[in-house]
């Protein structure tokens, strides 16, 4: 009955206004671009905005599978249980959209447009970011935040305000399980902070043996082993019109930590004067450590010259010890530069960025997200979600089905969040940014990138009671060289 | 007398510390927007911030900054007043001048720049509801946690104020209450903010970590001073009494003026203002008057002294610093590098004058947006034809009130390259910009400026400041 009725309004309303409404021949041109996109079943509202210059919108969304759902506003905005609901009962299918603007009292319908609903669902209950202006060096507010991704709820985790005067580094959970996460400090009372099953403590992993902190850090499957890069980063900037700055590390070591004795193994290969390690990331199995290596060179004079390849080294989680070294992307003889390795948590896919040289591709319009077969070992750029601005950081879900990843798509300066899913051949879909109300106020007027996302598999508990004391105490567990 | 105050609080801000008020206002965009008005007030004492921004952005021009504040210092004694005779309506009427206490002191308290307009807000409006506050009875358990969420911690005001003069176990009762509302709205409420900050007040003062010793004791001051007023006193001479003691508080009150406002930082801010206000001459000659020795200083001067075209032949009448005084290293804090800023922006180095406004911005203490810097970094976005973010930061500015128009003008421009070339600034700067990319820094700054006259000899600012920069180098050698 309720389908009948609301079938019935819509074609009152669209008989009311038959005399003044045009077809248009096109798409409309929606705010983010959905047309197309693949969703998860139970993901928050996909609202959009249609131009400016119309004043209303209508929408009429139509499941293959059944359910109807409309709204009309000044932009497409859903209710989240009705809309999770029609997703629901289309997991597989399509959902299309007719959409009507009004604009000096005549509407224009547009060629409806499909989203697709993947039959894959998205278990995992939100995603994590640092939200940081996108400059240069100062930054007067920084936070760790977790967003529910099946509705808008979005709270932080820390905020710069609890920690004046302290950078905050990425939130870094143990294959999206937040049971076991960290985040760094830096300034002056910088330390690492590690947080396993509810008991936090404050690290220092600087010794007299290496560089600094370890700054990006990736867990163990096991989670007994902490991989981390020590690289003390810098930026230098551009003259002209290309880009405005560039990101680089002066020198750069790895080292693994071992979290029963905060122990770090210092294995001379991985901590050498004439070259540059980063990235590290170990495969699911806890068996290899992927990284990239770079021949140092001077800089800022050559930071374009710094090219880092892919390499793996195997790795013994009973022990501790690594094994030999294997060059498994030679990016820099082909004049280009690998950075962010991630082995997908089902050990099937590795996804990397390639970029024309450096470590931090977010700065590199080239900047594109690559894939890797881990049984064939070929590797492909993922054309369904790079676009000419620079696609970077990127993470899996917790079942590999699903992944995120950071791109200035939009504006060329403020990073946003998309989610495309992946099949088992590695078919990739046409990615959607992390949806939000009334999106173009939302992202045109938020002033944050969107930093270092990750999936989240649960809430991330955290209890900030207490944090400014510890932090300000300089009560430290001081890390050891094995 | 309160006509008396008012105008002294005018001619102080208008005459005295005019650059106070552009610091301030550079300091904060207000948005008429209802998310702005909501992010505002999801902070205890978000209101009495967001009533301040609103106010502040008034400061825009001098004239209307001295006269809000100006206000505000009436309105506060008046506030004072009227709590006073709410004790005692029939009370003799002769320590009216008490009542002026907290309005001087709030002039001296505001010596410090990163006082915030919004403790005066608070304070008022705390004193303004005194009177009610007594009468409302049980109404307090409510109004209690509402007025700490609105104004923040200077709620304790009416609330000692009604204990005190309600004289009942119960009104004490209130300060236990008022002590749990504190705890628990802190605990629930802002726990990204340190207790401290809770407690004293997260948006009085622009560095949160700050405490100025005025802050805890202007609220006990002002219940001591109307109940002190209120309850009066039979004299012969009332009037004479009256006048006597303002004397001495105005005596007090220029006294402790002097020793609050710190003459190099306040002299510098004054050349910000004139720079940005386009009024060499004036830097110049306040620099022939008095000159703080600092790079700032030196560098505002110099760039002064180069807009009236005085700079090679009068370099060495000023105080110099070597080149550091010519153009600063980026410093991170919200003044050193404006003026640096400019120079560069002016010379044709758009992209190091977005670093030096976006690090100045990211440096605003409390987080806040800038009008004037936003816009400056719309014009490098423009210049360099990075459409988008200029476009949201232009977006930005079309939602204040003295932003607007000229963020409308520009945004018709946007991904428009010929209205871009058209407008005499973005042309002349395109023109004199560097044409290469390669890798900038500070120590190559002279190279830089060498780059920019060889690719185009119009460029004199970038020759006359390369034959500067190597006669301060020089100097510094032989020193």
């Amino acid at each position: 009955m309720r389908k009948f009725i609301s079938l019935v309004a819509v074609a009152l309303l669209l008989y009311s206004c038959k005399g003044g409404t045009s077809l248009s021949d096109t798409l409309p041109e929606i705010y983010p671009d959905y047309i197309g996109v693949t969703v998860p079943a139970g993901i928050a509202p996909m609202d959009f905005n249609i131009p400016e210059e119309y004043d209303r919108v209508f929408v009429r969304v139509t499941g293959s599978n059944g359910g109807l759902l409309k709204t009309r506003g000044r932009w497409a905005s859903f209710p989240v249980r009705k809309w999770h609901a029609l997703t629901e009962q289309n997991a597989g299918g399509t959902l299309t959209f007719t959409v009507l603007g009004k604009k000096g009292g005549r509407w224009t319908q547009w060629q409806d447009f499909i989203m697709y609903v993947s039959s894959q669902p998205l278990d995992d209950y939100g995603v994590t970011y640092r939200k940081i202006a996108p400059g240069y060096t100062t930054y007067s507010r920084i936070g760790l935040y977790q967003r529910d991704l099946h509705s808008f709820h979005e709270e932080p985790i820390i905020e710069s305000t609890l920690t004046p005067g302290q950078c905050m580094n990425c939130h870094t959970a143990n294959a999206t399980d937040p049971r076991q996460f960290l985040f760094h400090l830096r300034g002056k009372h910088g330390a690492t902070m590690i947080q396993q099953d509810g008991r936090r403590e404050w690290v220092t992993t600087k010794t007299d043996s290496t560089l600094g902190n370890m700054a990006y850090c990736y867990w163990h499957p096991e989670g007994r082993w902490l991989a981390g890069s020590i690289n003390p980063v810098k930026q230098c900037f551009w003259a002209g019109d290309r880009q405005p700055i560039e990101v680089f590390d002066m020198v750069s070591d790895l080292v693994i930590m071992d979290m029963n004795d905060h122990s770090l193994i210092v294995d001379p290969r991985l901590n050498t004067k004439d070259f540059l390690e980063s990235s590290p990331s170990f495969t699911p199995d806890g068996k290899t450590l992927y990284y990239c290596k770079a021949k140092a060179y001077d800089v800022p004079r050559q930071v374009d010259s710094i090219r880092y390849d892919l390499m793996r080294v195997s790795f013994d989680p009973e022990t501790g010890t690594l094994g030999d070294i294997e060059t498994v992307i030679p990016a820099s003889l082909h004049g280009q530069s690998i950075s962010f390795p991630r082995p997908s948590y089902d050990g099937r896919w590795l996804m990397y960025n390639l970029a024309d040289f450096g470590v931090f591709p977010i700065d590199h319009k080239e900047a594109d997200l690559w894939l890797m077969d881990l049984k064939t070992r070929e590797t492909r750029p993922i054309d369904e979600v790079n676009s000419p601005l620079s696609e970077s950081f990127h993470n899996w879900s917790s079942d590999s089905r699903w992944f995120l990843f950071s791109s200035r798509r939009d504006d060329g300066l403020y990073v946003q969040t998309y989610i495309a899913s992946i099949d088992e051949e590695g078919h990739c879909t046409k990615p959607f940014v992390l949806p939000q109300r009334n999106p173009r106020k939302f992202y045109h007027s938020v002033m944050y990138s969107y930093n270092a996302p990750d999936f989240t598999k649960s809430k991330v508990r955290f209890k900030t009671h207490g944090v400014y004391r510890e932090v300000f105490s300089d009560r430290r567990v001081q890390a050891t060289v094995k | 007398m309160t006509t008396l105050l008012g105008a002294t609080v005018f001619s102080f801000w208008m005459w005295a510390y005019p650059q106070a008020l552009n610091y301030h206002e550079q300091n904060q965009l207000f948005l008429c927007t209802w998310e702005y008005f909501r992010e505002r007030l999801a902070l205890p004492g978000g209101f009495a911030d967001w009533l301040s921004e609103f106010l502040v952005q008034f400061f825009f021009l001098r004239w209307s900054g001295a006269l809000v504040l100006a206000i505000l210092a009436v309105l506060l004694q008046l506030s004072v007043w009227k709590a006073a005779r709410s004790i005692n309506p029939e009370g003799n009427r002769s320590f009216y001048s008490l009542s002026f206490v907290p309005s001087l002191l709030m002039l001296v308290h505001m010596g410090n720049m990163e006082v915030l307009v919004s403790y005066p807000v608070a304070l008022l409006l705390s004193v303004a509801v005194c009177p009610f506050f007594v009468k409302a009875g049980w109404h307090r358990l409510w109004l209690i946690p509402l007025f700490w969420w609105l104004l923040g911690p200077v709620v304790i005001v009416p609330v000692l104020f009604s204990a005190i003069a309600g004289r009942k176990t119960s009104d004490l009762l209130h300060l236990v209450y008022t002590a749990l509302v504190f705890y628990a709205g802190y605990r629930l409420l802002a726990s990204q903010y340190p207790a401290h900050d809770a407690f004293f007040g997260i948006n009085y003062t622009r560095i949160r970590e700050m405490l100025p010793v005025l802050q805890v004791v202007i609220p006990f001051v002002t219940l001591g001073c109307i109940f002190a007023s209120g309850l009066g006193a039979k004299l012969k001479h009332p009037v004479t009494v009256d006048w006597a003691i303002l004397v001495v508080l105005a005596i007090a009150t220029a006294g402790s003026v002097r020793l609050a406002y710190d003459r190099d930082a306040y002299e510098v801010l004054a050349y910000d203002d004139l720079i940005r206000h386009e009024r060499y001459q004036d830097v110049v000659k306040r620099a022939e008057h008095y000159q703080p020795h600092n790079p700032i200083s030196a560098c505002s001067v110099n760039f002064s002294l180069f807009m009236t075209g005085q700079l090679s032949s009068r370099l060495t009448d000023f105080y110099q610093c070597g080149t550091q005084g010519l153009v600063q290293p980026s410093i991170r804090d919200n003044v050193s590098d404006l003026t640096s800023a400019e120079l560069l922006w002016m010379m044709g180095m758009p992209n190091i004058t977005l670093q030096y406004y976006f690090d100045s911005m990211e440096s605003i203490e409390n987080g806040r947006l800038s009008g004037r810097f936003l816009s400056r970094m719309a014009d490098c976005n423009i210049v360099n034809g990075w459409y988008g973010p200029a476009e949201r930061y232009l977006d930005l500015l079309s939602h204040s009130l003295f932003y607007r128009k000229d963020a409308l003008r520009r945004k018709e421009m946007i991904r428009n390259e010929a209205a871009v070339n058209s407008d005499p600034v973005y042309a002349y700067v395109r023109s004199v910009r560097f044409k290469d990319d390669f890798i900038t820094g500070y120590q190559g700054l002279d190279i830089m400026m060498a780059v920019l006259y060889n690719q185009n000899k119009d460029n004199f600012m970038a020759a006359e400041y390369y034959t500067v920069w190597q006669r301060l180098k020089q100097m510094e050698g032989a020193e």
